[in-house]
């Protein structure tokens, strides 16, 4: 028997668009960091899907939130870096208060007696 | 927006964004190929590439530009593969948009359009009402609106009248006056030419708030006595006589041989306060002491003192935050006390004032084409709702027989939106192109239209173009109608029954029970033949009036007789000689071989104008016409006048060469004239009198009867005419006149000659407005024309529009039925109850639109009633005549598809199962 994987979670719809703009709050990254770090920085909870990575990062950036170049990697190839833009800033605080008020809704229903 | 831009920048470095994506995807594979040190478990965690770009792009946001290059692809395509009813979708738009376009640019051009001058809207017209009715003056057709039960509106304005709302600062802040001039002989740079020229006072160009081309416009400091004699020019004399503007302003010129200097010339956009008049030159009103003829019984500066002689045009401009209705309480009683001291009026029906906002230039324009306008504007409108029919039944058509790949799209998974898009992109694709077309086409009819309202007069100067919003109206057009006929059917298409459609054979959905379609595409053709009959009976009514019209007795023979006007007075001939020189003249003229006869009055009997006055008449029954009552009309003529227009003399003689100025003073009087006034006894060696200031005691005696003509009016009874010999001193003084020449053949054969003998005669007298009789008459009744003329073309527009529609409809329904007739055939049914079970349909159908349509007509036909001349809006003449029309039409229509149905092999149709 080989070691088990940690449990994975499922993203729940619409919430990379936030992770990446969080994950893109430290610094510009590649898409591959990108996935990288959120699978790090949950502790291997959360798994980024290439298949959806990519779209959600093109979309972000045809919405002018994120913003794209090339430049050079640490080991010097040639990759598509994305930053925060201003107005990507502004999304993340309000998707990100929105998401705190949700949690801590969900949090109040299903825990009730630790609310108290 | 700046997103709209982004995608649009990307979508055009499109391939460039695919291989950027392309190596992104690659720099990622490797990276993870690196991490988890194999490429193949790299790759299987990148999954789907094609799916991952496929999302990727639609991230992009060009899924609807791409969806809809596909479907206008696809449209083209689906198109260019039935280029018949492509063709024939296209026409009838193009058609339908270019009629609207085309009458929308006149409306835009007449109605919607304001004066080129500062703020128009603080612009008002004045104007009097009175309950009674001129007694004497003289009347142009349209100069005044004279009505039996509202009683008469005019616009001319004595001068102390004006000079007293000049004084009235508190609501104006300026008051100007202007009048026609006439045709004036104009010489500039050695050449002379007659233009048209308008008085206008000190104040006209800073009212009006026109600023110069060139030079300076006439200011108060020029309108005068004694003022230096200046002239405004228009633009388009600047550009004809001197060759622009700049070169103009400076120049010295003659006027009817009177030295003028050009001070400016007025912007090129500027027509005159009433831009149908549109003058060559603006004259300050006081010249008109320098140019009008000296007339001993009338000198002319009288003009200017005369509290009872009406003659200037006002308009005026409020101050600021003046509204109309205070400006008229304010002046209404001024003029009022000013008329009771001033005018000879009846003191119970005294002029009252009347204010009119005058952005629009003076009304005469919009009076006389608004409604014509509206009512055009009707019509092509409810042309363009059969084009709209009769493409969405077509599109219904084809739509019934793309039933299966509708359902094979479906089927495999496309959205109902998506089809209903597609679909919608076709109509609006022919929409579009039908569009576009209609513009060229409205180009080429606003050319016709102009043509047709001008009528052939040189100095028309209502010009239509195509300016912005007329393309907007346009494309508003275009799209409302992509979307009204595409919508019903795609909506109709795409509500499919899967199972049943795909089962169906390939002619199209024969045991389907649904109806909708079929009855949708009755629905339609109903609407189209009700709106058919509509528009035939309009063009009945209308070619009725005009045949009425050309119809009238008018009491002389209006062929072959060629009219122009000779102006001596203004080539400086004076009295007694200027009689002279036009009798020398008319016998000139009745010696060139082919005029049978010639003669000369004041105006033509037809398409001019009239002069009208009191008559008394010593030993009359009743003591002759009292002033209010009935004035008679009265014109000067030459010798031989009443033979030369072949008009019979019923007692005694015509005026002949004998009544010269000085001979004893004699009239011709009218039959109706002589009856109302004599009853049974002989006129003959009667005296009448004309009780005006020209020469009140003069006796005039009576030598001749004539029947009954037409003069002045063409669509009332013959008035009372009285006929004078000209020159004599009971009437004016003559200046211009009309010469009438009764030729064999063509008139317009013998213009040539005519300016060859007036050039030998006197080189300085320009021959103007050379027209026929007839021409003048024809002139007179144009919009009745226009009118019979478009709406005949309408009518047939509609006709073969509707029949298109018809025969479609049936012929599909036959194809549809092929099988079915097959079979009855096969069981021994006769070609003829073939032929009838089609012709049926197309009966019923018709029935149907004329059911709906002839009491429609019969209430709507009204609004026409004003257009109509001796006839009654509901004609049933007209109504049975487009009932006909449209019947034999539908049937001709329905009858081919019949008869194919009837010639249908039925072996070969039931092999077709």
């Amino acid at each position: 028997m080989s070691q088990k994987p940690p449990a994975r979670v499922e993203l729940l719809q619409g919430t990379l668009d936030l992770l990446i703009l969080r994950t893109l709050l430290t610094g510009p990254e590649h898409g591959h960091a990108i996935a990288k770090h959120i699978q790090r920085t949950s502790q291997e909870l959360l798994q980024v899907e290439t298949g959806s990575l990519y779209p959600a990062l093109h979309r972000l950036e045809a919405q002018g939130w994120i913003a794209a170049s090339w430049e050079l990697s640490g080991k010097g190839k040639r990759a598509r870096y994305y930053r925060l833009t201003a107005s990507g800033r502004r999304q993340l605080v309000s998707e990100q208060s929105k998401w705190d008020t949700f949690s801590r809704a969900m949090g109040l229903v299903l825990n009730p007696e630790e609310a108290q | 927006m700046r997103q709209f831009f982004r995608q649009l920048n990307w979508w055009i470095r499109r391939r460039r964004k695919e291989e950027e994506l392309m190596e992104e995807l690659q720099f990622h594979l490797s990276e993870e190929a690196e991490e988890r040190q194999s490429e193949s478990a790299a790759r299987r965690e990148l999954g789907n590439l094609a799916l991952l770009q496929e999302a990727t792009r639609a991230a992009w946001g060009w899924t609807f530009w791409e969806r809809l290059v596909q479907d206008v692809r696809y449209a083209w395509r689906t198109m260019a593969a039935n280029k018949a009813f492509t063709g024939l979708a296209i026409l009838s738009l193009a058609l339908g948009i270019g009629a609207n376009t085309a009458i929308f640019s006149f409306m835009d051009s007449i109605l919607l359009r304001s004066l080129p001058v500062r703020d128009p809207q603080a612009l008002v017209r004045l104007s009097w009402h009175t309950r009674g009715h001129a007694v004497h003056g003289i009347e142009y057709h349209d100069s005044y609106v004279d009505d039996a039960k509202i009683g008469m509106t005019g616009g001319g304005f004595s001068y102390p009248a004006f000079e007293l709302f000049g004084k009235n600062d508190s609501v104006f802040s300026s008051v100007f006056g202007y009048q026609g001039a006439g045709n004036l002989t104009l010489t500039a740079l050695g050449q002379a030419e007659l233009s048209s020229g308008e008085y206008v006072s000190g104040d006209y160009f800073r009212g009006l708030g026109v600023p110069p081309a060139a030079g300076r416009l006439i200011g108060p400091d020029d309108d005068h006595v004694g003022a230096p004699a200046v002239v405004a020019i228009s633009f388009a004399l600047s550009q004809k006589r001197f060759g622009g503007p700049e070169r103009a302003a400076g120049q010295s010129i003659l006027i009817n041989d009177i030295p003028f200097t050009v001070a400016g010339v007025t912007p090129p956009e500027f027509f005159g306060a009433d831009p149908e008049l549109a003058p060559d030159f603006y004259l300050p009103m006081h010249t008109s002491l320098l140019l009008q003829a000296p007339n001993p019984r009338h000198p002319p500066a009288s003009l200017y003192f005369a509290a009872d002689y009406d003659w200037v045009d006002v308009m005026a401009r409020l101050h600021p935050g003046v509204s109309l209705a205070r400006a008229q309480a304010t002046l209404a009683p001024q003029f009022r006390q000013f008329e009771a001291t001033a005018t000879t009026n009846d003191r119970n029906d005294l002029p009252a004032l009347v204010m009119a906002p005058a952005a629009g230039g003076l009304d005469s324009l919009r009076r006389r084409y608004s409604k014509p306008l509206y009512l055009l504007m009707a019509l092509v409108g409810l042309i363009l709702a059969i084009a709209c029919a009769n493409i969405a039944n077509l599109q219904l058509a084809r739509v019934a027989v793309r039933r299966r790949e509708m359902a094979v799209r479906l089927s495999m998974g496309a959205g109902r939106g998506r089809v209903i898009r597609q679909l919608l992109t076709e109509s609006l694709l022919l929409a579009v192109l039908g569009g576009a077309a209609g513009v060229a086409f409205a180009l080429w009819g606003i050319r016709v239209l102009t043509l047709l309202l001008g009528n052939g007069r040189e100095n028309f100067t209502l010009r239509a173009d195509l300016n912005w919003h007329v393309l907007a109206v346009a494309a508003t057009l275009s799209l409302l109608t992509g979307i009204l006929f595409g919508m019903a059917p795609a909506l109709h298409a795409t509500r499919v029954d899967l199972i049943p459609a795909l089962k169906v054979s390939r002619t199209g959905e024969r045991r389907s029970r649904s109806m909708g379609g079929v009855s949708l595409s009755r629905l339609l053709v109903v609407a189209q033949i009700a709106i058919s009959l509509l528009i035939l009976v309009a063009a009945g009514l209308f070619v009725r009036t005009l045949s009425n019209l050309q119809s009238i007795q008018l009491g002389f023979h209006r062929e072959s007789v060629l009219t122009f006007a000779l102006n001596a007075r203004q080539a400086g001939h004076r009295e007694p000689e200027i009689a002279t020189f036009y009798n020398r003249l008319r016998k000139r003229f009745s010696q060139i071989p082919g005029v049978r006869s010639a003669s000369l009055s004041e105006f033509a009997l037809m398409g001019q104008g009239t002069m009208f006055t009191p008559v008394t008449v010593s030993g009359a029954r009743n003591g002759g016409s009292e002033p209010g009552r009935r004035s008679a009309k009265i014109l000067a003529v030459g010798a031989g006048f009443l033979s030369t227009m072949e008009i019979p003399i019923l007692l005694g003689r015509e005026i002949d060469e004998r009544d010269l100025h000085d001979a004893p003073m004699v009239a011709v009087v009218s039959e109706e004239f002589a009856r109302d006034h004599f009853g049974d006894r002989n006129p003959l060696g009667e005296h009448l009198r004309l009780p005006t200031d020209r020469c009140p005691k003069c006796e005039i005696e009576i030598v001749g009867v004539a029947r009954d003509a037409r003069y002045g009016r063409l669509k009332e009874d013959p008035d009372w005419v009285v006929y004078l010999p000209f020159g004599q001193p009971a009437w004016d003084p003559v200046s211009r006149m009309i010469y009438e020449l009764r030729t064999s053949g063509n008139p317009q054969a013998y213009v040539h000659t005519v300016r060859e003998v007036v050039h030998q005669e006197d080189a300085r007298v320009p021959v103007a407005d050379v027209k026929t009789q007839s021409a003048l008459i024809d002139g007179m009744i144009s919009r009745e024309i226009t009118f019979a003329r478009l709406c005949t073309a309408f009518g047939i527009l509609a006709l073969l529009i509707a029949c298109v529609g018809l025969y479609g409809t049936v012929a599909y329904n036959v194809a549809r039925r092929v099988g079915e007739i097959g079979i009855r055939m096969a069981l021994g049914a006769r070609q003829g109850a073939v032929v009838w079970m089609v012709l049926r349909e197309v009966l019923i159908l018709t029935a149907a639109g004329l059911a709906i349509s002839v009491p429609v007509v019969a209430v709507t036909s009204k609004f026409v009633a004003s257009f109509l001349f001796e006839m009654k809006a509901n004609d049933p003449m007209a109504m049975a005549a487009a009932v006909t029309i449209l019947g034999t039409a539908a049937i001709l229509a329905g009858y081919l598809p019949a008869r194919r149905a009837s010639r249908i092999d039925p072996m070969l149709a039931l092999r077709h199962e």
